[in-house]
C-alpha cells in the first residue's frame, strides 16, 4: 500500500529481494510472465515510455530469478528422478522467461510506430481482451478501499494492470492498495467488464455488497 | 474497420495467450490431450505467421508502408517466441515423467488461477452461451477449454454454448474460483 506520493524505500527494496525457494521463485516467474506481457501490450496502447522501463525492468528480474532457480534445482537433486522432474520444473521457468524476453522484444517496436497513424493500437483495440483505461472519481464508492476487499477482478473480470498516482506510477498493484480518487488505472478485461467496472469508478453506481455466506 | 492482415495478426496475439493459458493447464492437471492441443496450435500459428509475413511484404508494393510491414513481421516474430514457450511448457507435460509437485504449487500459489468446474443441470450457465452468461465479467475467470464427452473444445467464444455435463477449465483470480464452482454446481445464481 502507498499512501505517499513519492515511493517508500521498503516497499521497493521488498521487491527486490530474490525468493529463497524454488516454490516461491517460480510462482514470481509465472507471476511476472503474465503481467510483463500485458504491460507489454498497455505500453503499446497508450504509448507510454514509463511502462516500456518496467517492462526492461521486470526482463532483468526475470534473468535473476532464472539464474537463482537453476542453482537451487540443482542443489536440490539427490537421485536421478529427482533430476528428471527437475529438468521439467528448470524447462517451466526458462519458458517464462522467455516469455519476458518476447514482451521486451514487443515495446521496442514503439519506437517504429508512425505518430501520425500507429498502427499497434488499432489492431490491439479488437483484441479478445481489452486494455483499457478509467479513472477514479470523487464520487466512486471505490474511494479509500483496497483492490483485495472489493475483489475488482473476480467482480468485473477485469484485471489492474497498472495505476497512476499523480506522477508515479504502481505496475501490478498490490491487492492490498487502497484505491484514491483521480487514480487512473489501466486494465484488462472483455468490454462488458469494462462498462461494468467504469459505472463503479466514475460513481453511477455503487459497489455491490453481498450478505455474508451463513456460517461466516 | 479491420482489414484481413490486422484480423490475422490478432489471431496470432489471441492463440499465444490462449496457448499460455493452455500450457499451464496441461502442466497443472498432467493433461496431455491439453499439452497436446498446444503443440498443434504451434504448428497452425507457424503457418498463419508465415501467411502474415508474406502478406505484409506484398503490401508494401502497393501502399509502400514499410514500418507498418516491418512492425507486423517483427511483432509475429515475438509472438511466436511467446508460443515456442507455450509449447515448452506443454513438453514437461508430453514426457513420460510426472511434473515435479512443485510445479503444480507454484501454479496454485500464483496470482492468476487455474480451475475446472463441472456444469450441472440447473446450474445458470447451462444452455447458455458464454456471452450470455458474461461469465468473465461475472466472476473473473475466463474459459480456455469445455471439457465435452471425451472431447475437448478450445478457446470457446463469447457465441459458444455452454451444455449441462460439460467440464469448464477457466483462469482468473484467486477470489473467482469459488463462485465459478459454485455456479456450475448450481449452488449459486447468476447476478
Amino acid at each position: 500500500m502507498v499512501d505517499t506520493a513519492e515511493p517508500s524505500l521498503s516497499s521497493e527494496e521488498g521487491r527486490e529481494k530474490v525468493p529463497r525457494t524454488v516454490r516461491e521463485l517460480l510462482t514470481e516467474m509465472k507471476d511476472t510472465s503474465e503481467v510483463i506481457v500485458d504491460l507489454a501490450y498497455a505500453s503499446l496502447v497508450f504509448d507510454s515510455e514509463d511502462m516500456v522501463e518496467e517492462v526492461h525492468h521486470l526482463e532483468r528480474r526475470m534473468d535473476t530469478l532464472l539464474y537463482n532457480i537453476r542453482i537451487k534445482a540443482m542443489l536440490s537433486a539427490r537421485t536421478k528422478r529427482d533430476a528428471e522432474q527437475l529438468a521439467g520444473l528448470l524447462q517451466v521457468a526458462s519458458s517464462a522467461e522467455m516469455i519476458s524476453n518476447a514482451a521486451g522484444d514487443i515495446v521496442k517496436l514503439l519506437k517504429y510506430d508512425s505518430d501520425k497513424r500507429p498502427f499497434l493500437p488499432i489492431v490491439l483495440k479488437e483484441a479478445e481482451e481489452k486494455i483499457k483505461s478509467l479513472t477514479i472519481a470523487d464520487r466512486s464508492d471505490m474511494v479509500n478501499r483496497a483492490i483485495v476487499d472489493m475483489g475488482v477482478e473476480s467482480e468485473t473480470g477485469m484485471r489492474i494492470i497498472a495505476l497512476k498516482r499523480g506522477k508515479r506510477w504502481l505496475y501490478d498493484p498490490d491487492e492490498a492498495t487502497k484505491l484514491k480518487a483521480g487514480d487512473l488505472l489501466i486494465v484488462r478485461g472483455t468490454d462488458n467488464g469494462y462498462e461494468v467496472l467504469r459505472s463503479f469508478a466514475n460513481g453511477e453506481n455503487l459497489w455491490p455488497q453481498y450478505p455474508k455466506p451463513e456460517g461466516q | 474497420m479491420m482489414d484481413d492482415l490486422e484480423q490475422m495478426l490478432l489471431e496470432v496475439k489471441d492463440t499465444s495467450e490462449l496457448m499460455v493459458d493452455l500450457a499451464y493447464s496441461s502442466l497443472l492437471y498432467n493433461n496431455r490431450d491439453i499439452a497436446g492441443e498446444v503443440l498443434s496450435l504451434k504448428e497452425y500459428v507457424d503457418e498463419l505467421n508465415a501467411t502474415v509475413q508474406q502478406e505484409a511484404i506484398k503490401r508494401t508494393m502497393v501502399d509502400g508502408d514499410v514500418s507498418k510491414a516491418f512492425i507486423t513481421i517483427r511483432l509475429v516474430e515475438y509472438l511466436e517466441e511467446i508460443c515456442s514457450a507455450a509449447s515448452g511448457i506443454a513438453d514437461v507435460v508430453m514426457r513420460n515423467v510426472e511434473p515435479h509437485p512443485v510445479i503444480k504449487m507454484s501454479i496454485r500459489d500464483s496470482d492468476v488461477t487455474i480451475s475446472t468446474a463441472m456444469v450441472v443441470e440447473g446450474s445458470d450457465l447451462a444452455d447458455k452461451t458464454l456471452g450470455e452468461t458474461r461469465l468473465a465479467s461475472n466472476s473473473g475467470m475466463w474459459v480456455v477449454a469445455i471439457k465435452r464427452d471425451r472431447k475437448y473444445l478450445y478457446g470457446p467464444d463469447e457465441r459458444t454454448t455452454v451444455l449441462a455435463g460439460d467440464t469448464l477449465i477457466a483462469r482468473g483470480p484467486n477470489d473467482g474460483e469459488e463462485y465459478f464452482k459454485d455456479l456450475s454446481a448450481g449452488k449459486a445464481r447468476l447476478g
